[in-house]
């Protein structure tokens, strides 16, 4: 069908003043990808999928969406009034607002599935290094995004989320208070807040676009991975991106939107978990909630953070999670790249995702004391997992690799 | 070009293949068009901007021959107290009229229309209420209510019957805002639904 | 164990073991059960009838106007019923309590909150509601004053009198109070996400269309794969 249309006149007049047939052809007809990826490589056709959709509903919110925390009746503000306004007035506000909501945990979940992916069958390894490293840039300013948007509705978890981390930034040395001061606008998170949060959320996702497209393009250049982890020759073993996986890539979009819109038609908040309790109560600066905890993608850094004592140690340790992840590709020595041959690596692995779910779940709980032992527990084996890799291939007993995929 | 592993079935039925995908294709089309009605709808005015579509006067505040200019639905509106002298220049000069039974849009639709009041154009004659915003391209026009050039000099045509002058493009409207020949402006300035709660309370909207 | 399998588990695990966070009430005993229903006008409306004969004394529900007590399907009252309620607030106006914040705060020691949300608000969302509107006892130690001890209050230490009179009230009361505490929890549920059924009705034609979809986008791909050796 697209060979159909790629026949047409209309197509050869765009063609000849933009090359157009070569890049379909390079990146689509003709793109050669392994013929035996398996559906953990959808998710990144899936997270493009995720990011359209936000930026789209984003979009249509920010039609409607004031950014203004000037009081209103019964303690209230302007913004929060805009988002009940879109949830009440505006038509089908209510449906923007809940894809909005829901597509913001979406896009984490399949993002964590990607590199989860790329954990396991070594995609992070040679050639593939920048594509890995554009990767953690793309997931830090995915969490900057997510956490400028969750002030926006400018609710109890809102303003008091946005204080504690604005804080953080400020155990830095040297730097620490002139961050503070320049992310808040202010001497406490206030109206100077919301308004430039609003403006970076708005344009962070625009950046990411730019960074996915750079992504796209690095991917392209050393072409996709396999689950065997095995270099595979063009020809051979390899089938054009077109009519393939695009099918099976809008399989798997289908998959994806019935989980996507059970949630958001039938449980939108899913238990607190997307849409919190305590942000449906208006931001009140004198007075904290019970418990405070980020959303949950944010949660396993958010136990990283609290293991320490020191407040200093706490926000060290947690840039340090996100920065070892950009020194990966060279920590792991093994010539082999897929789990699947790697025994040691395997069990690493897997106990590494238990690891950050684990995290995750005490960044979500009340920090009792046995709570925060796990957290210590897990916490040093994350960084565990890294600092031990480079010593890994010296005694693991790879299994045989097969001939060809 | 034959490739080892891909069967190149030009030869093969291809009828299951091309339903699924005629079928695929054309219920992402459906999916994306229904998809594109919630952000498009959302764009329509909000249930509480439609709320916000009635305005209340009361139309003994307005003096004998004044205008008064009051907002409904973010418009300007005049309110004007016609006295009987005004009121007789209502008639005579119909010929200079584009459309002087007012029969475009929806003047014809005000239920309390009757052949013998439409030259009023107004439920009670002597308050007159329009949108004050020229049909050409929106000016507010000028109010000049007496006849000739006495008051107006040249500003207004020798035959001037009284009434309005947009100063943007020099459309003329009569003392019932019906819009004379020669003006770039199509309509008459537009009525719109309104009634009387009381003797003197008019609600617009 | 295959990675996909492997993953497949603790997902699952996941998402059944996420909805039992949602079960305890922090403060007190676990909630009691309000049977609620947002689709039925009847008892929305007659939980209207609680919210504004009681609950405005004290309490505003902001987002809730005038004039969508006549637009939502769910309340539909009348122009003239609502014209009745309103008095000479403007049809604009939310649903909005007499009592000051100034008045309220020297007569309770704090602002009563406003309802639009509360049932959002809350962990136990209407069961929460209807629990605390029934849960108004006499202190088993004695310390907290009639009135002031309610069970299900975290901290039992509760400033808002007992709206329904429950604390004092006769077994044939029983019934009446626990319906009207029940409806004025639907009431305040259905306000808190007045376009919830209208959701749900939308929902249930796009899940159907997207299992069909999903089922034949299986089918293509599994057709388009015939060609390889997979």
């Amino acid at each position: 069908m697209l060979e159909k249309m790629m026949k047409t006149k209309l197509f050869g007049w765009i063609d000849e003043r933009t090359g157009a047939e070569a890049i379909l052809k390079s990146q689509l007809t003709e793109y050669q990808v392994p013929k035996n990826l398996n559906y953990m490589w959808n998710f990144g056709s899936l997270a493009l999928l995720v990011l359209v959709l936000q930026i789209l509903t984003g979009i249509f919110l920010a039609m409607y969406y004031k950014p203004s925390a000037a009081l209103t009746m019964g303690g209230y503000t302007v913004a929060f009034d805009s988002v009940e306004r879109i949830m009440r007035d505006v038509n089908f506000g209510w449906l923007i607002r809940y894809m909005h909501a829901v597509g913001a945990s979406a896009f984490f979940v399949v993002v964590y599935m990607h590199i989860g992916r790329g954990l396991y069958y070594g995609s992070y390894k040679g050639p593939r290094e920048l594509l890995w490293i554009i990767g953690v840039v793309i997931l830090l300013i995915m969490q900057g995004a997510a956490f400028f948007g969750y002030l926006l509705p400018w609710g109890q978890m809102s303003f008091w989320g946005a204080t504690v981390i604005t804080n953080l930034f400020g155990a830095l040395p040297v730097i620490g208070g002139f961050l503070q001061e320049v992310l808040r606008g202010g001497f406490a998170v206030g109206d100077p807040t919301l308004n430039r949060f609003f403006s970076l959320h708005y344009l962070f996702p625009l950046l990411l676009a730019a960074i996915v497209g750079g992504h796209v393009h690095a991917l392209h250049v050393v072409h996709s991975n396999n689950p065997t982890g095995l270099d595979v020759h063009e020809g051979k073993s390899t089938i054009p991106f077109h009519p393939y996986y695009t099918i099976k890539d809008a399989f798997g979009v289908g998959v994806f939107l019935l989980f996507y819109c059970y949630v958001v038609f039938f449980n939108p908040q899913m238990g607190g978990y997307f849409i919190e309790v305590d942000n449906y109560v208006p931001a009140d600066n004198l007075q904290t909630p019970p418990h405070i905890a980020p959303v949950w993608y944010l949660t396993p850094w958010y136990t990283i953070l609290r293991s320490f004592e020191s407040k200093l140690l706490g926000v060290v340790a947690m840039g340090a999670s996100l920065a070892i992840l950009f020194l990966l590709p060279f920590l792991d020595r093994s010539k082999v790249r897929s789990a699947r041959y790697r025994p040691v690596y395997k069990q690493m692995v897997y106990l590494f995702f238990i690891t950050v779910i684990v995290l995750g779940y005490c960044g979500h709980s009340a920090p009792t004391p046995t709570l925060k032992l796990i957290g210590q527990i897990a916490t040093t084996y994350y960084f565990a997992f890294f600092l031990l890799l480079p010593f890994v291939h010296k005694f693991e007993k790879t299994k045989p690799l097969p001939e060809e995929i | 070009m034959a490739k080892e592993g891909v069967n190149m079935s030009d030869t093969l039925d291809h009828t299951r293949r091309n339903f699924l995908y005629v079928a695929a294709g054309g219920m992402g089309a459906v999916a994306a068009g229904a998809a594109v009605v919630p952000f498009i709808g959302s764009m329509l005015p909000a249930a509480d901007t439609l709320a916000a579509s009635k305005t209340e006067y009361d139309v003994s505040t307005v003096e004998a021959g004044q205008l008064v200019v009051i907002q409904w639905q973010g418009k300007p509106v005049f309110v004007v107290n016609r006295t009987p002298e005004l009121l007789k220049e209502v008639d005579g000069h119909d010929e200079m009229l584009k459309d002087p039974n007012s029969e475009e849009i929806e003047d014809v639709s005000a239920e309390w229309m009757t052949p013998e009041n439409r030259k009023y154009r107004a439920i009670k004659p002597e308050y007159l209420i329009v949108v004050a915003s020229c049909t050409h391209l929106g000016c507010i026009p000028l109010y000049k209510p007496s006849v000739g050039r006495k008051e107006w000099g040249d500003s207004v045509p020798e035959n001037w019957p009284g009434g309005w002058h947009c100063p943007c493009h020099g459309s003329l409207y009569d003392i019932s805002a019906r819009v004379i020949n020669g003006s770039p402006a199509p309509h008459n300035l537009h009525l719109m639904p309104y009634k009387y709660l009381s003797d003197t309370k008019v609600v617009i909207g | 164990m295959k990675f996909k399998h492997f993953l497949t588990v603790a997902g699952m695990a996941l998402v059944l073991a996420l909805p039992f966070a949602a079960l305890a009430n922090e403060g007190g005993a676990a909630l009691k059960h309000a049977e609620v229903n947002t689709a039925d006008r009847d008892q929305i409306n007659r939980g209207l009838t609680v919210f504004t004969e009681v609950c405005m004394g004290c309490h505003s529900a902001k987002y809730v106007t005038y004039k969508s007590l006549i637009d939502y399907p769910e309340i539909g009252l009348t122009r003239e019923a609502v014209d009745e309620l309103r008095g000479d607030k403007p049809i604009t106006s939310g649903l909005i309590s007499d009592l000051s914040p100034e008045d309220a705060t020297v007569s309770y020691g704090k602002v009563p909150p406003d309802l639009s949300l509360i049932v959002n608000a809350r962990r136990g969302g209407a069961n929460y509601v209807y629990s605390i509107l029934t849960g108004f006892e006499k202190d088993p130690d004695g310390k907290i004053p009639d009135g002031t001890f309610n069970e299900y209050f975290p901290g039992h230490r509760i400033a808002m009198p007992d709206p329904l009179g429950w604390l004092d009230h006769d077994e044939a009361d029983t019934a009446v109070l626990e319906a009207q505490a029940k409806d004025v929890a639907a009431f305040l549920t259905f306000i808190g996400d007045p376009h919830q059924n209208e959701r749900h009705a939308i929902g249930k034609y796009v899940m159907i269309f997207l299992i069909l979809l999903t089922i034949v986008l299986y089918l293509l791909k599994k057709e388009v794969w015939k060609d390889i050796k997979h």
